[in-house]
C-alpha cells in the first residue's frame, strides 16, 4: 500500500477545483431540461444499468431496496427516484454528481463501492447532466424508503470510505487518448465508465478496490465467475471477432462461442441489449485492445474444446440405480441434458439450444459457471429459459454430471468436486468470504486509524470533497 | 411430528386436482395435509426409464407401480389390479405417484361446449349438470391461467378473457391436413396446457413428441408441478401413504383417515374437512372400503351411486397413407382436431364426438409392423421411410352416457396390502356405437380429401380407451340420484368433499382434466366462502 500523499493532495485540490467550476457552469442545465436531454439520460442510465441494483424484485423501478450481497454483508440499494422524502428529489446537480461520480451522499456520508462510482467517476459532465435530467424528470417519484444498510463493525463506519476514496478513487472524468480512434475512445469511456464492466470482471484487492493492474482479468462473483475479457487469445476474448462480441452483448449469445448466464444475462437483459450497435462496437473494439492477461492453464481459446459425441450407448439396457448418487454421467446426461442439447451434445440446428462442445462455459478449467448453470439454469429475455436443477440434483450428481460434461465436451483439465458444488449451492465460497471479511475488518480498522491521525494533522475540510 | 397428523383439510390424492385444491386452501391460510398413496418420482427418473424402455409405445413402461400402492398395468402382461367383470373390458390406465396421472398426458385442456351441461333438457339423454357453462367460465379461466393453456378461439367454448398465451406453432403435417380438409372441415388447434413461450418458469415446447409418456422439459403442465406448488404454498405432503379407510363420528362427520405406509404400518390422521381427490376409480373404492355399521353401503353412498355411472371416452380410428409426405412426429403429439360433431340435435340419437388427429411419430409403430411382417434389409428401410412420412391416423372421441350399470365395485381379490382391488363393470351401449358408425363417414371423407390409400379401420367392436374417468362420484341436486351436491360436497357428510373428474355428471367429448379442475376450483371458492376465509386467512389452524 504505497502512495504519495503529496501527489494525492495535489490531485485532490485540482479535481475539486475543476468540479466546483464545472458544477457552476452546468448547474443551470437541469432547470428546464429539454426532452432530448432526458432521453439521452435515459439511454445512459440504461447503459449504466442503474435499474439492476436500484430495483428490488417486484419493486418499482429505481426505488431501491435490493440487497446486494458483498463479502462484508448485504448492501441495500437506495431509492434514486426523485421522491423528495425517500429519494433524490432534493439533490442538486452538484449533489447528484458527487454521489454518482465520487461516492458522496448529499448528507456527506460516503457510499460503499458496491455503487460503482469508481467507474462512474469517468462519466463526463455533459453525460452526468443528462443523467440528472433523466432521474429528475424521466423517472416517476416513488415514496418508498428501503431498509438501511447495516454492516457489521468496522465496515459500518462510513467515514472510513473517505479514506478508501482517498486511496482508491481516481476521481477524473474520462479524457480521450488522442493516439486512438474515436471509436476506441468511445469504447474505453463506456467500458471503464458507465458500463462498469470492471465492477465484475476486474479482480479486487483485500479492500475491495479493483486492481487496476489486472484490468478485466476475471474475478469471482459470488458463486459465479466473471471471466477474463482482456485481449488475450486463450484466456480472454482475443479470439473473438468484433461481431461475436457485439452479438454476445446484444443477444446474450455468440453462436459457437458462448452464452450469457447468471449476472451477465441480467446485464444483457437490463442494459446491453438496449445499447446502440455503434456503442457495442466501440466497447468490443476497446476490449480487443485491453492488455492481455494470460493464464497458463488456457492452452487454447475455450470455445475450441470438444466435439460431438457421448457414451449414451453404454447405458441402454442397464438398470437405473435406485440410489440417485450412483447414476453415471451418461445416465444423468440422458435424463437431464439430452432432451435439449441432443444425444451428442450438438444442440439444435439453429444454435438456439446451444451445443456443449465449442462452448466457453465448458472450455475453461474454471468450472464455477458450469456448476451454476446446472444448478440455476439460464434465463434471458425475451424467451431463453434453461431450467435449473438445484431442487432435483444432489451435490454428488451435479459433480458427476459436470465432470462427464467436461471430459466429453469441454476442457478435460477442469473438474468439479462435491465440495465445490456444495459451496456454489450455498452462494459461493463463503469460507473464503469469511477470510475476506476478516481482512476487510483489519483493513478498515487500519483506515480508521489513518483517518484519525489524518484528521488530527489536517484541517477537517481537507476530507470533505464536497466543500469546494 | 404432531403437525403432520392433524389439519384443517386432509386431502387424499396429490394429482393435479387434489394438489391444486391443496395449494389454494393453503394460500388462504388453512393448514393442509395431502396423503398420496404412491412415491415421489422425479421427471428425470421417468425420462431415463422411458429412454431405456424396449417398449417405447407402452406409455406405462416408465411408470412401474409401487408394490404398496399398485396401479393397473396391461403390458407385457396384465397385473390384474383393475379386475374386469365385463361384459366389455374397461382397461383404464392411471398413475399412483406424487402428481398423479397427468405426468403422462397430451395436455389437452378443453372446456366443455355449453350444451354439454344440459343434454337431458335439450336431447333427453344422459343428465344435466347442476350448473351451467357460464357458472363455470371463470373457473375454466383460472385453471387455464394456472396451467398455461392456449388454443384456438373457434372451438365452440366461448370465453370472456383471452388464453394466457398463443398456441404452439402448428406442425407441418397439421397445416397440410387443415389446408386439404378446408373445403369440408374446420380443423382447429387443440386447447392444450403446453407452453408456446416461457411461462411460470417453464420453457416452451421444443417438439420432443413424447408428451406421452413424459414431457422431458416440463413444457406441459402436470400434477407434479401442482404438487410442488401446493407444498410451496405450505401444504404438507406425505407420500407412500395409502389411505384405506375414512372413519366418521356419531353425526356422520368424517373424523379420521387411516393409511398404510409401505411396511403396512397403519397411521391415523384427523382433520376438520376431508377432500377425496384420488381419481375416478380409487376415490369410489375408498368410499366403499369405508363402510361401517352406520353406513353399510360405504360413505357418501345412501344413493347407491358411488362408483356407478362410470364413463370414459371410447375411440375407434382410421389409419391410412396420405398422398404426400407429412412426417408425423414433429411438435406435440396431439395438436389438432375437428369439433364439428361435438354438439347438435343428433345427440338425441347418437353419441357426439370430436375427431382427433395424432401427430405421434410413426417410426416405432411402423418398425414393429414391418418386423412382424418379416420385412428386412433395403425393403425395410424403404418401407419404413414411406410409412413414417405418409401414415396418418384420425380417431373419434365418443361420448358415453351415464349408466348406473357401468360401475366400480370392490373385488373379492385383494392387492398386496390386503385391500380389496377395484373391479369394473362396463360396456359400450348402442348410443355410443351409433356415434362410432356415424363417424365412419367422416373417416372416409377425410381419407379421400388427403388422397388416402391403404385404409385400415380399427377392428369393428373394438374401442380404445382414453383414461378420462368420469361419473363415479356424480354431482347433482337430488341426493337420491347423485353422490354430491353442486359444490362437490357429499350429500351424506357435512365435512366431506370430492375433487375429481369422478364428480362430472356427463363426459361430453373432451378430455376430463380441465373440467374436473375447474369444478374443483369452484369447490374451493365455495369452501373458502363458507369458512369465511375469503381474502384474509381466517380458518383456524388445527391445534
Amino acid at each position: 500500500m504505497s502512495f504519495n500523499l503529496g501527489a494525492k493532495r495535489l490531485l485532490f485540490w485540482t479535481v475539486m477545483l475543476a468540479a466546483g467550476v464545472s458544477s457552476i457552469v452546468i448547474a443551470s442545465a437541469a432547470e428546464n431540461p429539454d426532452p432530448s436531454l432526458i432521453e439521452k439520460g435515459r439511454y445512459l442510465a440504461t447503459a449504466g444499468d442503474c435499474v439492476a441494483c436500484h430495483t428490488a424484485p417486484g419493486g418499482k423501478p429505481m426505488a431501491g431496496g435490493l440487497a446486494v450481497a458483498t463479502p462484508i454483508g448485504p448492501i441495500i440499494s437506495t431509492n434514486i427516484t426523485p421522491s423528495k422524502t425517500d429519494g433524490i428529489g432534493n439533490y442538486s446537480l452538484e449533489d447528484f454528481s458527487a454521489a454518482v461520480r465520487h461516492g458522496i451522499r448529499r448528507d456527506g456520508q460516503g457510499l460503499y463501492p458496491a455503487m460503482p462510482y469508481t467507474s462512474y467517476t469517468k462519466i463526463t459532465e455533459d453525460d452526468v447532466a443528462a443523467l440528472y435530467a433523466y432521474f429528475m424528470h424521466g423517472v416517476p417519484a416513488v415514496d418508498y424508503k428501503p431498509a438501511q444498510t447495516e454492516l457489521p463493525f468496522p465496515s459500518n463506519i462510513r467515514f472510513a470510505m473517505r479514506v478508501w476514496n482517498w486511496l482508491f478513487l481516481d476521481a477524473r472524468p474520462y479524457t480521450n487518448d488522442p493516439s486512438q480512434s474515436a471509436e476506441w475512445n468511445r469504447g474505453a469511456y463506456l467500458t471503464l465508465g458507465l458500463a462498469h464492466c470492471g465492477a465484475c470482471h476486474t479482480p479486487r484487492n483485500i479492500l475491495m478496490a479493483e486492481k487496476t493492474s489486472q484490468l478485466l482479468a476475471g474475478a469471482d462473483l459470488g458463486a459465479w465467475f466473471a471471466p477474463n475479457i482482456t485481449s488475450d487469445r486463450n484466456s480472454g476474448v482475443g479470439a473473438w471477432k468484433i461481431e461475436d462480441l457485439i452479438n454476445y452483448m446484444r443477444d446474450g449469445r455468440a453462436r459457437g462461442i458462448a452464452q450469457a448466464a447468471g449476472p451477465m444475462a441480467e446485464a444483457v437483459d437490463n442494459s446491453l441489449q438496449h445499447v446502440k450497435e455503434a456503442d457495442l462496437r466501440a466497447i468490443a473494439t476497446f476490449l480487443k485492445s485491453v492488455p492481455a492477461r494470460h493464464d497458463s492453464t488456457d492452452p487454447k481459446p475455450p470455445f475450441e474444446w470438444g466435439a460431438a459425441g457421448g457414451d449414451l450407448s453404454t447405458i441402454r439396457g442397464a438398470p437405473i440405480p435406485a440410489d440417485r448418487d450412483q447414476w453415471t454421467g451418461p445416465q444423468l446426461y440422458n435424463a437431464y441434458c439430452a432432451t435439449c442439447h441432443q444425444a451428442q451434445g450438438q444442440g439444435s440446428f439453429d444454435g438456439g439450444l446451444p451445443p456443449l462442445f465449442h462452448n466457453t462455459t465448458l472450455g475453461r478449467a474454471h468450472t464455477a459457471n458450469l456448476v451454476m448453470v446446472i444448478l440455476d439454469g439460464v434465463r434471458r429475455s425475451p424467451d431463453v429459459s434453461m431450467p435449473g436443477f438445484s431442487d432435483e440434483l444432489t451435490d454428488r450428481q451435479v459433480a458427476t454430471l459436470a465432470n462427464y460434461l467436461m471430459q466429453q465436451f469441454g476442457n478435460p483439465a477442469g473438474s468439479v468436486t462435491v465440495e465445490e458444488v456444495k459451496t456454489s449451492r450455498a452462494g459461493g465460497p463463503s469460507g473464503m468470504w469469511m477470510i475476506w471479511m476478516a481482512k476487510m475488518a483489519v483493513g478498515i480498522a487500519l483506515l480508521l486509524l489513518i483517518s484519525i491521525i489524518f484528521v488530527l494533522l489536517r484541517p477537517p475540510t481537507a476530507l470533505d470533497t464536497r466543500s469546494a | 411430528m404432531p403437525d403432520l397428523t392433524a389439519a384443517d383439510f386432509v386431502i387424499i390424492g396429490s394429482g393435479i386436482i387434489g394438489s391444486t385444491v391443496a395449494r389454494k386452501l393453503a394460500q388462504a391460510g388453512a393448514s393442509v395435509l395431502i396423503l398420496e398413496a404412491g412415491p415421489r418420482v422425479t421427471r428425470a427418473e421417468i425420462v431415463a426409464r422411458f429412454r431405456n424402455s424396449p417398449r417405447r409405445s407402452d406409455w406405462m413402461s416408465p411408470y412401474p407401480p409401487a408394490p404398496w400402492a399398485p396401479h393397473p398395468i396391461y403390458q407385457p402382461q396384465s397385473n390384474n389390479y383393475l379386475v374386469q367383470a365385463g361384459p366389455y373390458p374397461y382397461e383404464a390406465e392411471y398413475v399412483r405417484q406424487v402428481g398423479g396421472t397427468t405426468w403422462h398426458w397430451a395436455a389437452q385442456a378443453w372446456r366443455n361446449v355449453p350444451n354439454d351441461f344440459r343434454i337431458k333438457s335439450l336431447y333427453n339423454v344422459g343428465a344435466d349438470w347442476p350448473f351451467g357453462y357460464d357458472d363455470l367460465e371463470p373457473y375454466y379461466q383460472e385453471a387455464e391461467e394456472l396451467m398455461g393453456v392456449s388454443g384456438a378461439p373457434n372451438t365452440g367454448s366461448p370465453r370472456k378473457k383471452p388464453f394466457p398465451m398463443e398456441p404452439v406453432a402448428e406442425p407441418f403435417a397439421m397445416r397440410r391436413i387443415r389446408e386439404r380438409l378446408a373445403s369440408a372441415y374446420e380443423v382447429v388447434t387443440n386447447t392444450t396446457a403446453r407452453n408456446s413461450r416461457t411461462y411460470d418458469g417453464r420453457p416452451a415446447c421444443c417438439g420432443n413428441n413424447s408428451c406421452q409418456p413424459i414431457c422431458p422439459i416440463d413444457a406441459q403442465y402436470h400434477g407434479g408441478l401442482a404438487a410442488y406448488a401446493a407444498e410451496a404454498a405450505g401444504a404438507k405432503l406425505i407420500p407412500d401413504a395409502n389411505v384405506y379407510r375414512l372413519d366418521h363420528d356419531e353425526q356422520g362427520r368424517i373424523s379420521a383417515g387411516l393409511y398404510y405406509d409401505p411396511d403396512k404400518i397403519s397411521h391415523r390422521v384427523t382433520g376438520k374437512t376431508f377432500i377425496v381427490a384420488a381419481n375416478g376409480i380409487e376415490s369410489p373404492r375408498l368410499l366403499l372400503l369405508s363402510a361401517s355399521d352406520k353406513f353399510p353401503r360405504g360413505l357418501a353412498n345412501s344413493s347407491d351411486m358411488v362408483g356407478r355411472n362410470l364413463m370414459d371416452h371410447p375411440s375407434t380410428s382410421l389409419t391410412f397413407d396420405a398422398d404426400e409426405d407429412l412426417w408425423l412426429g414433429r411438435g406435440p403429439q396431439s395438436p389438432s382436431s375437428i369439433g364439428l360433431m361435438r354438439d347438435g340435435s343428433f345427440r338425441a340419437e347418437h353419441a357426439p364426438y370430436r375427431l382427433d388427429f395424432t401427430n405421434i411419430s410413426r417410426v416405432d409403430s411402423a418398425t414393429s409392423a414391418l418386423i412382424d411382417q418379416g420385412v428386412y434389409g433395403d425393403e425395410f428401410a424403404r418401407r419404413l421411410r414411406y410409412s413414417a412420412a405418409r401414415e396418418l391416423n384420425v380417431k373419434n372421441v365418443l361420448e358415453i352416457l351415464p349408466d348406473p350399470n357401468h360401475r366400480i365395485t370392490l373385488s373379492d381379490q385383494k392387492d398386496a396390502m390386503g385391500i380389496p382391488k377395484p373391479q369394473t363393470h362396463y360396456s359400450i351401449d348402442d348410443y355410443t356405437r351409433r356415434g362410432h358408425e356415424r363417424s365412419q363417414q367422416d373417416f372416409r371423407r377425410i381419407a379421400a380429401l388427403l388422397g388416402g390409400s391403404n385404409l385400415r379401420f380399427s377392428k369393428e367392436g373394438s374401442y380404445a380407451n382414453n383414461q378420462h374417468i368420469c361419473g363415479t362420484l356424480s354431482m347433482g341436486n337430488d341426493p337420491k340420484s347423485s353422490v354430491c351436491d353442486q359444490w362437490a360436497r357429499a350429500h351424506d357428510h357435512e365435512n366431506l368433499y370430492l375433487a375429481s373428474t369422478g364428480v362430472l355428471p356427463t363426459c361430453g367429448t373432451c378430455n376430463s382434466t380441465e373440467n374436473g379442475l375447474a369444478v374443483a376450483i369452484r369447490t374451493v371458492r365455495h369452501i373458502l366462502s363458507e369458512n369465511k376465509v375469503g381474502d384474509a386467512p381466517a380458518v383456524p389452524r388445527a391445534g
